[in-house]
């Protein structure tokens, strides 16, 4: 494997009171992960499990109580770690980001971030374009209107354009497509591959096993500050037991697989797609009628 | 025996006037188009669309927060246009939106329940009891004295649903009320809403654009660019999966899945639409 772009050691966290309290909350413990340059890992976990908490270090919003964080070279612990280039190159998208729409035409609004980057105007002008092009909103059509005027999709796809007119090289977002119905949501995945396909690393924070499923490479399941499961969908939704227990729902077509799997029907672990899953029921029913016949 | 429906839209139309001055001689935008519906008391019924298509304006044409332009609602007979039956129709049929937070006022879990019924006056004893029958029915009676910040997101939607519960209506609407919640919570709020409806025989409204909330109501009611393109039951309704498609509704993947056996011979009934029910037809 390549030279991982975030690698957390041993990572702990502790709120503690900044009054001088003795309440202190411990958020992560110990968590130690590597992620891939260019891949796309997902952050799963209940309320309160330390997703939020575990991003925010990704970009130095937060620094670790005991272990290291390295994130593109830059140690964000370290005294003196240049968190500015770290937050240009680390990009975020908050929930319900169109909230933060604020200027007057679509253009101004995408440009706000590479103004503050003392890029010329004309870099600006095409990071801007391009940023617009890559969410879907032509800027002929698009660069000249008000932000408010659009859609709850097409606001929020602003908001990212916005963040990649900053050229990151990692995309943060966190429950990007909550509130987003099905059309809304399957036009933001397909804007989110393009981005993955021109190398960018995207770390995404759900609870929505779907999305999960259809975007990620690799899951990561947080559960009281603590790295409780790792590894690709595939194998980690054929243990829907365990996640289970971490308070988290398998999609439901794995759930329907276990099910059957429960009644006795040997469905192969690695069934997972539709496809799969029709080609495995499929064959079993065949399997059973030539038993049936050669009695 | 009252035959009225609870609530019956006749040839109703609606329109939200034009956003700003500059754009006065725009049309208004149609929001509703002759929309005829009548809903009974007892129901589930799904109200399923995509964003724009006009379900929450109907949502609201439903307790007269709006009123039609054209045409008339209906509440147990009442017609909603009428302000003075707005107050009663609105204490009838009570409503929950995607956020808790912007119907939760109080401090402590109790008062907020008790909220609407001390600013009706009523007196102390019935409040109290009428507060914590409420809280019951939503479990969350033991998490009374804590200020409703400290409560999750799907212990502040029940406590949304107590508040509501409390002015015994007998209809309660869902407005995408799941859609901020994570899965086990939504099923949590999901199936809440069927134990209300079976047990204390509540109308429910449940609106959202996830096919897969649906496959439990009792019926389903599809609303398309203001006008109600589909009604039936779900077992009808999902026996046509490539309508649903054109509709560019997302099918779940386990009712696909069963769609596709089913072609190919398996016996799978029209009715298995939850994951439990199709695991136990295909592995009989």
């Amino acid at each position: 494997m390549s030279e991982p772009i975030i690698s957390a050691h041993k990572l702990t966290h502790i709120y503690s009171n900044k009054h001088g309290g003795t309440l202190q909350k411990v958020a992560l413990s110990d968590v130690t992960l590597d992620i891939a340059r260019g891949s796309c890992a997902a952050i799963i976990g209940i309320t309160g499990s330390g997703k939020s908490t575990l991003v925010q270090h990704f970009n130095g919003l937060l620094k670790p109580t005991s272990g290291t964080v390295i994130v593109d070279g830059i140690d964000i612990g370290a005294k003196g770690a240049d968190l500015h280039t770290l937050r240009q190159r680390i990009g975020m998208l908050f929930q319900f980001p169109e909230s933060q729409l604020f200027e007057r035409t679509i253009f101004a609004d995408v440009a706000f971030g590479p103004r503050r980057m003392q890029l010329s105007r004309r870099e600006i002008r095409e990071r801007v374009l391009h940023a617009l092009d890559m969410v879907g909103l032509p800027p002929h059509q698009f660069a000249q209107r008000s932000p408010f005027d659009l859609s709850g999709g097409q606001k929020r796809r602003v908001a990212l354009a916005g963040v990649l007119a900053m050229s990151p090289k990692v995309l943060i977002l966190d429950e990007p497509t909550v509130g987003l119905d099905a059309e809304g949501r399957a036009e933001f995945y397909s804007y989110l591959k393009r981005i993955q396909d021109e190398g960018v690393t995207i770390v995404l924070v759900s609870h929505d096993m779907a999305e999960v499923a259809t975007l990620a490479d690799r899951l990561f399941v947080l559960h009281n500050g603590l790295l409780v499961m790792q590894g690709e969908p595939r194998s980690l939704f054929s243990q829907s037991e365990r996640l289970g227990q971490y308070g988290l729902a398998t999609p439901p077509l794995s759930e329907l697989l276990s099910l059957l799997r429960t009644h006795g029907m040997a469905i192969p672990a690695h069934a997972f797609t539709l496809d799969e899953a029709f080609a495995a029921i499929s064959s079993l029913h065949k399997l059973t009628e030539r038993g049936e016949r050669h009695v | 025996m009252n035959e009225k429906p609870l609530i019956d839209f006749q040839e109703v139309s609606f329109s939200y006037p034009p956003l700003s001055n500059n754009q006065s001689n725009r049309a208004p935008i149609p929001v509703l188009q002759d929309i005829s519906l009548s809903i009974k008391q007892g129901e589930y019924l799904a109200l399923l669309g995509h964003n724009g298509s006009g379900k929450s304006t109907l949502a609201r044409l439903c307790n007269a927060l709006l009123v039609p332009a054209g045409g008339h609602v209906f509440v147990t007979g009442y017609d909603t246009a009428e302000q003075a039956h707005q107050r009663p129709i609105r204490d009838m049929i009570g409503m929950i939106f995607q956020n808790p937070d912007n119907q939760i006022i109080a401090t402590v879990v109790e008062d907020d329940v008790a909220w609407a019924l001390t600013m009706r006056g009523l007196p102390a004893s019935l409040i109290r009891k009428r507060v914590e029958e409420a809280m019951q029915a939503v479990n969350i009676y033991h998490l009374r004295g804590l200020p409703p910040h400290k409560l999750s997101g799907g212990q502040r939607q029940r406590l949304a649903i107590a508040g509501i519960l409390a002015l015994r209506p007998r209809c309660i609407i869902a407005d995408e009320a799941t859609a901020q919640l994570d899965p086990l919570s939504r099923q949590e709020i999901i199936d809440l809403l069927h134990h209300l409806n079976q047990n204390y025989g509540l109308t429910i409204i449940h609106v959202t654009h996830l096919l897969e909330e649906t496959v439990q109501a009792q019926r389903i009611v599809v609303l398309e660019q203001g006008r109600i393109v589909i009604d039936g039951r779900p077992a009808d309704i999902f026996s046509n999966l490539s309508r649903l498609r054109q509709l560019k509704l997302t099918i779940p993947e386990p009712i696909e899945l069963a769609d596709r056996l089913r072609k190919t011979g398996f016996s799978i009934s029209n009715e298995a639409l939850t994951v439990e029910a199709i695991a136990r037809e295909l592995s009989q």
